[in-house]
């Protein structure tokens, strides 16, 4: 990686900007994953409000990211790292973006099972997982701001953990159904925010993969590792 | 490595048209060229970029022999057209100028009609047995320049007339109406506005099709947008060459890299 400085300092400057801008995106998400699952486990209506509420100013981040993107190609034509820099910044804003999504949809969720009988033990396991995928989220952009290779490499194995967890939960929920079919709405919902947990992980692998991208100049070769088949009555 | 998909589309082979082996150039006792080794493609644009001083123009120059006429400059090592050794002692420098074309930075029309700037290569070459064949060769020549439209009614005007982007285009149909294999071009668009830079680039695009041609430029853009080979030169050594799109997405040279993104290296 290039640490020099550019001759033309401005152009160090917007290029730390629209960094700057993608790590409070990063912030706002890891925040909105962590604040989501708790009121879920915690039955907090209100956290679960501003959560959704707060979604507005991670999409609005996003395309504040992509103009100043966009501004960056057509003034500076950046090349090599620099082109790097900004390919992967747009790439990563996007991941959060959709990271974000999921977290406001968990938030959703978390205000109708409220109302529902709860599942035992589901919101604390649901809890853990997002606690995990937030830890490699963090680790990813952590990666990111170092250009760790290292760093984003374990991250890309951890995802198999996540998958794994989620494997495991899916398997509860239908226990859970078989047992009582009046689980089952509760079961649906908890399922989709497992689902959604799971793929902010494989986001956190996408920006991990995006790190490598930046710090080598190309993508990581061998396909990412595989946590389990398809687990048979999986839908995703 | 990347793909170039210009290339992929427009190139049966990859042949080498010129090579270089350890080639040095000192003028007296200053080292200007240090051992470079490269291979200019046949019919493909080949950039040549770096700082001022890098030795980049006085590569160019060796390909045409161009430096014969500085009178300390001493050139070294094997440089070969088509397998041939351009230095050898059998070759006219004044026959392999006429296969080896040169544009300037500065358009320099000599200062005759547009036509007689045209017509005087292939006449001292004795390329034409009479005065149909010259017009042919005049009118393409100047069309495949892109500059017909503009000159056709005026062709007895002198060349030093035109502006400069026409002027540019003009030196251009003069380098090609001796039908060239090889055109080297030192910094063409320089003292040119961005729109006549656009049409010699555009027609660059085109005589690939035919030549293959070398282009010094100080812009980096523009090495990115018309080349499909780029070599970096740097304090007398060809630090990295390779295709365009890998050079300037992900050079391997952390001097390339210094170079092309505008820092300090």
């Amino acid at each position: 990686m290039n640490n020099d400085r550019h001759i033309a300092r401005a152009f160090d400057r917007d290029l730390e900007a629209v960094q700057a801008l993608v790590l409070r995106m990063g912030g706002l998400v890891e925040a909105a994953l962590s604040d989501a699952a708790a009121a879920l486990e915690d039955r907090d209506d209100a956290l679960a409000l501003r959560v959704r509420e707060g979604d507005t100013a991670i999409d609005a981040l996003e395309e504040q990211v992509n103009s100043e993107c966009a501004r960056l190609i057509a003034i500076r034509a950046p090349a090599a790292s620099d082109l790097r820099t900004v390919l992967s910044v747009m790439k990563i804003a996007s991941s959060l973006e959709r990271c974000g999504d999921y977290a406001k949809n968990l938030a959703k969720r978390s205000v109708v099972l409220g109302t529902m009988q709860p599942i035992p033990g589901a919101a604390g396991s649901i809890r853990r997982m997002a606690r995990q995928v937030g830890l490699l989220l963090k680790n990813a952009l952590d990666a990111y701001i170092a250009r760790d290779i290292g760093l984003a490499e374990e991250v890309r194995q951890q995802d198999q953990d996540v998958d794994q967890m989620y494997s495991a939960l899916f398997r509860e929920f239908l226990t859970h159904m078989m047992e009582d079919p009046r689980n089952i709405t509760a079961c649906m919902h908890l399922h989709f925010i497992a689902k959604n947990i799971e793929r902010v992980g494989d986001h956190a692998t996408t920006i991990a993969e995006q790190v490598i991208y930046l710090a080598t100049g190309s993508m990581p070769g061998e396909a990412r590792p595989k946590g389990e088949a398809v687990i048979s009555g999986d839908a995703g | 490595m990347m793909k170039d998909l210009r290339l992929e589309s427009r190139l049966d082979t990859l042949t080498n048209k010129i090579e270089a082996r350890k080639v040095q150039v000192y003028y007296g006792t200053n080292h200007a060229l240090k051992d470079v080794d490269v291979n200019i493609l046949d019919k493909t644009v080949t950039a040549f970029i770096g700082p001022s001083g890098c030795g980049k123009s006085t590569f160019l120059r060796c390909l045409n022999r161009m430096n014969d006429t500085i009178p300390a400059c001493r050139v070294e090592g094997l440089l070969t057209m088509d397998g041939e050794d351009i230095y050898d002692p059998r070759v006219d420098p004044v026959q392999l100028r006429a296969k080896v074309g040169m544009v300037f930075q500065k358009p320099n029309p000599f200062p005759k009609s547009i036509y007689d700037n045209v017509a005087y290569g292939p006449k001292i070459h004795g390329l034409t047995r009479n005065k149909a064949e010259l017009d042919e060769i005049v009118e393409k020549s100047i069309r495949k320049a892109a500059l017909w439209n503009e000159v056709k009614d005026r062709l007895h005007a002198p060349g030093t007339g035109l502006s400069g982007g026409q002027q540019q285009r003009l030196c251009i149909a003069r380098a090609i109406a001796t039908s060239p294999e090889v055109l080297l071009m030192d910094e063409p668009c320089s003292a040119l506005d961005p729109i006549a830079t656009a049409q010699v680039e555009e027609l660059i695009d085109e005589l690939r099709a035919q030549f293959s041609v070398v282009i010094v430029t100080h812009s980096m853009q523009q090495a990115a947008r018309v080349s499909q080979r780029t070599a970096f030169f740097h304090l007398g050594n060809l630090v990295e060459y390779g295709e365009t799109g890998q050079i300037f997405t992900n050079p391997s040279d952390p001097r390339t890299e210094s170079y092309i993104t505008g820092r300090i290296g």
